[in-house]
C-alpha cells in the first residue's frame, strides 16, 4: 500500500490541476493589504481571509483529485497494470485514498505556515484587542483537513460506481453544499413549529440527515478568528464521527470496487 | 495569414476597448444607488449558499457597504452638498445580513451604529443590533459603550444608559466609564458628552472616510458648544432682547460667526436650543 501512496503523491505533484490550484495560494500575498480595510478587526479579518482561502484550496483539491484519480487511472489503463501485480483492489483503492489524504495534510501544513506568517504580519501592523490563540487556529486547520479528507472519501466512493468523472465531481459538490444545510433543515423539521406537518417529511429528512456527512461540525473558523475556546467534548465527538463515517464510506467503496467489472 | 488575423483582432479589440473604457467607467460610476449596493438574496438563501464560507460572505457584505458609503462621503467632501441621500435602509439591510452570517464581526456593529444613529436616526434599531452583538461578543466593552451613549444622548433613557455604561466599565475595567454611568443620569452636558464621544471615535477610526465623517460631526458639535456657552453667559448676565446668534455676536459673547461644517446655518430655537438648517447632515441641504 505504501508504494501506491507514494505513487499517488508523485502523480499529484506532477499534475497540472494541482499546480493550477496552488497558484491560488499567491492570493495570500494580498491578505495583509485587504485586511487593513477593516475598521475594527484587522487581525480577525486576516484570519478570516486566510482560513477561507485554505478551505477553498482544499475544497478544489479534494473534489478534483478525489473525483478524477480513479477515472484517470482507468482512462490510462494504469489500473489494469497495477492490478496485474500482486495487489488487491482493496489495497489499491485505499492506497489512492490515503495518498490523497496525506497530500491534503501536507498542503494544509504548508498553507498553515504561510497563513501564520500573514496573520503575524497583520497583527504586528494592527495589534488586535484580543490576543490570537494559535492553538485554536491550528485545531481549526486540523478539522478543516479532516473535513476535506471525508469529502475525498465521498468522491472516491462515487468514482467506484461511475465510469466518467461527471458523477464524482458534481455529486461531491452537491453533497458538499447539501451537507452544510442538513443540520438546519433537520432542526427545522423536527422542531415544534412543524409538528403537524405531513408524516412523510420527517422520516425522509431524518434519513437524508443521517445519510449525508455533517460537515458543519468540522467548521471551527469562528473559534479561530475570535479566540473562542471550542467544546472539547464536541471535538472528540466530531473526531469519532470522522473516523466512523470515513470507515463506512471507504468500506462501501472497496466493496463496490471489488465487484466492479473492468473492461 | 493566421498571425495577421490575430494581430488584426487584437488591434480592433484594443481600439474598441480604448474608446469604450471612458464612457463605461462613467456609466458604472453613475449607476443608481440601488444598483450599486446591489440585490442581495434573503439571508435564508445566502446562509446555506455560503457553505463553510459564511464569515467571508459576511465580510464581503460589510466591505460592500463601506466602499459605497466611502464613495458617498467622498462626493460630499468634493461638492459640499449632495443631491441624493445614501441608501441607509439598504446599508442597514446588508449589515443586518452580515451579522447573521457572522454574529461576532465587530466592523458590522461599529459601522451600523454609526450611521443608524447619526444619519438614519434609527436609535432603537441601532440598539437592538448592539444588544444582538452583546449576546455573542460577551468580552467586548465597546458594544455596551455605544448602546449607553445612544440611550443617553438620543433616546434620553438615562436608566438604560447607566446600565450599559456600568457593563462597559465592568468589562473594560475603565473607571471613566463607570463614572459616566453616573453622569448620564443628569440631563445636562449633552453636547459635551457628544464631543467627548466623537473625539474618541475620531482617535480610534482607521478608515479615512469614517474618520472624516466623525471629524465633521465633531467640528459641528464644538461650534454648538461655543454657542451654548455664549447663550448661557448671555442669560446669566440678565441682558434683555431677543435671543439669536446675531444678538450673541453683537453683545460680544460670541467672538466670530459659528460655521456649520455641513454647510447649514446655526440658529437658536424659541426654547434656547441650538439648531442648524443642515440638521447635521449634508443631505438635508439641497
Amino acid at each position: 500500500m505504501l508504494t501506491i501512496i507514494g505513487a499517488t503523491l508523485r502523480g499529484i505533484f506532477r499534475d497540472r490541476v494541482f499546480k493550477g490550484i496552488m497558484v491560488l495560494a499567491l492570493l495570500f500575498l494580498f491578505i495583509p493589504a485587504t485586511a487593513s480595510l477593516s475598521m475594527r478587526q484587522v487581525t480577525e479579518l486576516s484570519i478570516t481571509l486566510s482560513l477561507s482561502l485554505i478551505s477553498f484550496i482544499l475544497f478544489l483539491l479534494a473534489v478534483f483529485l478525489g473525483a478524477t484519480s480513479l477515472w484517470k487511472d482507468m482512462e490510462r489503463r494504469y489500473t489494469f497494470s497495477v492490478l496485474s501485480l500482486p495487489v488487491s483492489r482493496c489495497t489499491y483503492l485505499l492506497g489512492r485514498f490515503f495518498g490523497i489524504a496525506l497530500f491534503l495534510v501536507m498542503t494544509t501544513s504548508f498553507l498553515g505556515v504561510v497563513a501564520s506568517l500573514v496573520i503575524k504580519v497583520s497583527s504586528d501592523m494592527y495589534p488586535p484587542d484580543r490576543p490570537i490563540i494559535w492553538s485554536i487556529l491550528f485545531v481549526s486547520l486540523l478539522f478543516t483537513t479532516l473535513k476535506y479528507i471525508l469529502v475525498v472519501g465521498v468522491a472516491v466512493l462515487l468514482s467506484t460506481v461511475s465510469t466518467s468523472f461527471f458523477l464524482p465531481i458534481f455529486g461531491t459538490i452537491c453533497m458538499f453544499f447539501a451537507s452544510g444545510i442538513t443540520q438546519q433543515v433537520y432542526e427545522y423539521v423536527t422542531s415544534q413549529a412543524t409538528i403537524n406537518d405531513t408524516a412523510l417529511v420527517k422520516p425522509a429528512v431524518s434519513l437524508v440527515y443521517y445519510l449525508l456527512p455533517n460537515l458543519s461540525s468540522f467548521d471551527l473558523k469562528v473559534n479561530a478568528i475570535y479566540g473562542i475556546l471550542p467544546s472539547i467534548e464536541g471535538l472528540g465527538l466530531t473526531l469519532a464521527y470522522f473516523i466512523s463515517y470515513t470507515a463506512i464510506i471507504m468500506g462501501f467503496a472497496t466493496l463496490i470496487f471489488n465487484y466492479r467489472e473492468m473492461k | 495569414m493566421k498571425i495577421n488575423i490575430s494581430f488584426t483582432m487584437i488591434f480592433i479589440g484594443l481600439l474598441i476597448y480604448g474608446l469604450l473604457i471612458g464612457p463605461f467607467t462613467q456609466y458604472m460610476r453613475n449607476k443608481p444607488i440601488e444598483e450599486k449596493l446591489g440585490y442581495v438574496p434573503s439571508i435564508r438563501i445566502l446562509k446555506p449558499m455560503s457553505a463553510d464560507q459564511k464569515e467571508l460572505v459576511g465580510v464581503s457584505l460589510i466591505l460592500k457597504v463601506m466602499m459605497y458609503y466611502g464613495g458617498q462621503i467622498g462626493q460630499v467632501q468634493k461638492q459640499a452638498t449632495i443631491t441624493e441621500s445614501p441608501d441607509l435602509q439598504g446599508m442597514s439591510r446588508l449589515l443586518h445580513g452580515a451579522v447573521q452570517l457572522d454574529p461576532y464581526n465587530m466592523d458590522a456593529y461599529y459601522f451600523a451604529q454609526g450611521f443608524l444613529t447619526w444619519d438614519a436616526r434609527q436609535y432603537k434599531i441601532a440598539n437592538d443590533l448592539l444588544e444582538y452583538g452583546m449576546k455573542y461578543r460577551t468580552w467586548d466593552w465597546q458594544l455596551p459603550y455605544f448602546a449607553g451613549f445612544n440611550n443617553a444622548f438620543f433616546l434620553k433613557d438615562y436608566k438604560m444608559a447607566a446600565e450599559h455604561y456600568k457593563k462597559a466599565g465592568e468589562l473594560s475595567g475603565y473607571d471613566l466609564l463607570i463614572k459616566l454611568a453616573g453622569r448620564y443620569f443628569a440631563e445636562s452636558g449633552q453636547t459635551e458628552m457628544a464631543i467627548s464621544y466623537l473625539s474618541g471615535m475620531v482617535k480610534t477610526a482607521k478608515n479615512n472616510s469614517i474618520k472624516q465623517a466623525y471629524e465633521t460631526r465633531l467640528k459641528a458639535f464644538i461650534e454648538v458648544r461655543k454657542i451654548e456657552l455664549a447663550r448661557d453667559t448671555f442669560i446669566r448676565s440678565g441682558a434683555g432682547g431677543v435671543l439669536t446668534i446675531d444678538t450673541l455676536m453683537n453683545s460680544g459673547y460670541l467672538n466670530s460667526a459659528p460655521i456649520d461644517p455641513y454647510g447649514g446655518k446655526f440658529y437658536l430655537e424659541s426654547d434656547g436650543k441650538v439648531s442648524t438648517t443642515s440638521k447635521f447632515a449634508f443631505s438635508a441641504i439641497k
